[in-house]
């Protein structure tokens, strides 16, 4: 995780392109080009073709991003086909999360059951990221699930698609789960209220009392007082003018 | 016209207030306590300026590498005379510290947002090196992260504390320039950094031992693909590939178009109009339009001859910016010069010394964190004038002009371009 990118004193990049060196040579097989002119049913195809190794991941891995601009509908079930995948789900999932199209998230949906650890984390994130309503009650499930990861990206899936179902799961999960589990469903809660805030403003205030107690952990503790402040304070508050005397 | 501020070869001196003497004498236990994380070439600048301040100490680095963690912990420890600085490998365990009050992070920038969202969650002020993330999505979401937590975030566009810049800046808000019209902003060279990294691979080859060099952490966000070295070593061999770099547009504009956005009064918003020219790997520009009707013209480079149009710019350097109004204009850049309209020339400084500028940058943080302040490169405008990178770079990619609501943050009636907005994030991580 680290820049080495080379800086002159007052730590600014030098303009020209003295200290770069040359990109080696891409072989055939790792060409992007070619791949990103096929249409639909070309890419989808890719999809299908067998075999894991690194030049048949990067036909895929292109053809996912194509299908990330221009897929529809029909490319789901062969997106959906990669979801389980170590290598490939990533990029299947760039395709689905951009996907306006509903039937990518029932796609989504319906890999919950049959995915376990960092696969299903994969797909609750994109779930989490389309903020997809009906994935909920199913997220809901798996914060109380036995694998910790999973329950902690579950948690906050739950917050960030927010709203008063979601609201509710994790009020109930911060009296049933503990650790580290139950700090990401204080945080989901925290994302929920504040998303929760436009539409319920009543029922955001009230979850970040919840979440201004004693016993929630101290980093989410101080955002919720935070935005309570805020929320207060905010020009955005409703306000009354009093009456005529 | 008139050139001002070429810098003398005088020694610098850094102000005791710049070094955070001021408040006398500050026991260990009261200096602002600063983590490293991915700490390379260029996050070297900031911990060296860490380093020489009284009321802030660098406690901790945090490197995929082992040999970096190594090095800088013994640069740390020579510096300070102790042997306190401890090393992590993985973010985790030094953002769980809670005697750790803030980061730098100096990652490659696919980790940027990833990781600043994730200290402000654990509650740590950020220093964060631009650009400040790669997509818009990331951007808001950085924003969102640090209006809900409360906690301190500077931006690495140490610029916007930079006299010769703030100076130019001052004259388009203050109506030295009248009435603005257009800014520009200069962005990668196309030679350096193409608009659009490249979206190929390169051959895969063993990986080193992961307590040597974790590659599955180095990628992080990003999809899965072989180990090459010439991703990991020195130079920026990340740069240039999709998903490892922004592209020439967010390279410097992630600089530029930021400080553009300022002086057209338009850090709270976005251009609303873009439309791109040239080719990928040749001159480009990208002509813009922000809501009040100041125009904002990104183009590439400082070299005049490979300027699509003969209109007054004179390429002053890296990061240079021209700012016009209908009486006059003023264009800077790096180096500390400034050149005027011929109005303007009994307003310049005789000088303009920009050796300070990551001082001043790194000063407003720090005293931000104590007072609890905003920077001058908050989240919310980095978020502000990344947006506006991002939808010049997908109008780019796409070859066409879009049209942007900055309310809903969505383009106008382009599906395409609107699914562009964001990128799945390798699993497990998530923002």
């Amino acid at each position: 995780m680290q820049n080495t990118a080379p800086t002159n004193p007052t730590g600014q990049r030098p303009a020209g392109g003295s200290t770069r060196r040359a990109k080696p040579e891409v072989p055939a097989q790792f060409k992007a080009e070619p791949i990103e002119k096929l249409d639909q049913a070309a890419l989808i195809r890719i999809l299908g073709e067998p075999g894991s190794e690194p030049a048949t991941l990067f036909r895929k891995a292109i053809a996912c991003k194509r299908l990330a601009v221009i897929g529809t509908k029909e490319a789901v079930p062969a997106l959906a086909a990669l979801l389980g995948d170590d290598r490939a789900s990533d990029y299947a999932r760039d395709a689905l999360e951009s996907m306006p199209d509903p039937s990518a998230d029932d796609a989504l949906r319906a890999a919950l059951p049959k995915l376990k650890g960092l696969l299903l984390i994969g797909v609750i994130n994109s779930l989490r990221r389309r903020r997809d309503l009906k994935a909920v009650e199913p997220l809901g499930k798996l914060v109380d699930g036995a694998d910790a990861a999973v329950a902690r990206a579950a948690a906050l899936a739950v917050g960030e698609i927010s709203g008063p179902v979601a609201a509710k799961t994790l009020q109930r999960a911060l009296g049933t789960t503990k650790g580290a589990v139950r700090a990401d469903v204080a945080a989901g809660a925290l994302l929920c209220a504040d998303r929760m805030m436009a539409e319920d403003r009543k029922g955001a205030l009230a979850l970040f009392d919840v979440l201004s107690q004693a016993d929630i952990p101290s980093n989410v503790r101080m955002a919720a007082m935070h935005l309570r402040i805020v929320a207060e304070t905010s020009l955005k508050r409703p306000r009354t003018a009093p009456g005529p005397k | 016209m008139t050139t001002a501020g070429v810098i003398a070869a005088a020694p610098m001196i850094v102000p005791s207030s710049v070094l955070g003497q001021r408040a006398g004498a500050v026991p260990p236990s009261d200096r602002i306590a600063i983590a490293g994380i991915g700490i390379g070439g260029r996050g070297m600048a900031s911990v060296n300026a860490i380093l020489s301040y009284q009321d802030a100490r660098f406690a901790a680095i945090c490197d995929v590498k082992n040999t970096r963690r190594e090095e800088i912990k013994g640069l740390v420890d020579k510096r300070y005379q102790n042997n306190d600085c401890m090393m992590y490998a993985y973010q985790e365990e030094v953002l769980a510290r809670a005697d750790i009050d803030a980061v730098i992070i100096a990652t490659p920038e696919y980790w940027h947002a990833p990781l600043s969202v994730q200290a402000a969650y654990a509650g740590k002020d950020v220093y964060c090196e631009k650009p400040c993330s790669m997509t818009i999505q990331e951007s808001r979401a950085l924003a969102d992260a640090f209006r809900r937590t409360g906690r301190v975030y500077q931006a690495g566009t140490q610029r916007r504390n930079g006299p010769n810049f703030v100076w130019a800046i001052e004259a388009a808000r203050t109506g030295k320039l009248g009435k603005l019209q257009t800014v520009h902003a200069n962005v990668g060279t196309y030679a350096m950094w193409p608009p659009i990294p490249s979206k190929d691979w390169l051959p895969g080859e063993p990986e080193p031992p992961k307590q040597v060099f974790d590659w599955d952490r180095w990628l992080g966000p990003c999809p899965w693909r072989p180990y090459n070295p010439f991703y990991v070593t020195g130079g920026g061999g990340w740069n240039n590939w999709y998903d490892f770099h922004g592209g020439g547009i967010l390279e410097w504009g992630s600089h530029t178009v930021d400080l553009c956005q300022w002086a057209a009064d338009c850090d709270d918003t976005h251009a609303i109009e873009y439309v791109p020219k040239g080719a990928n790997g040749a001159p480009y520009s990208v002509n813009c339009v922000y809501p009040n009707g100041v125009k904002l013209v990104m183009r590439d480079g400082n070299n005049l001859g490979t300027r699509l149009a003969d209109d007054g710019w004179l390429g002053m350097g890296s990061c240079s910016v021209r700012f016009e109004g209908d009486t006059g204009w003023v264009e800077t850049g790096d180096g500390g010069r400034i050149a005027v309209s011929d109005n303007l020339r009994s307003q310049v400084p005789e000088r303009i010394d920009d050796r300070l500028t990551l001082h001043y940058h790194w000063r407003d943080f720090i005293d931000c964190i104590k007072t609890r302040s905003q920077t001058r490169a908050n989240a919310d405008h980095a978020c502000n004038s990344h947006i506006t990178s991002h939808a010049a770079f997908i109008a780019f990619e796409l070859g066409r002009k879009l049209t942007w609501d900055p309310a809903k943050e969505e383009f106008v009636n382009d599906a395409e371009a609107n699914r562009m907005r964001s990128r799945a994030v390798r699993k497990p991580w998530a923002i």
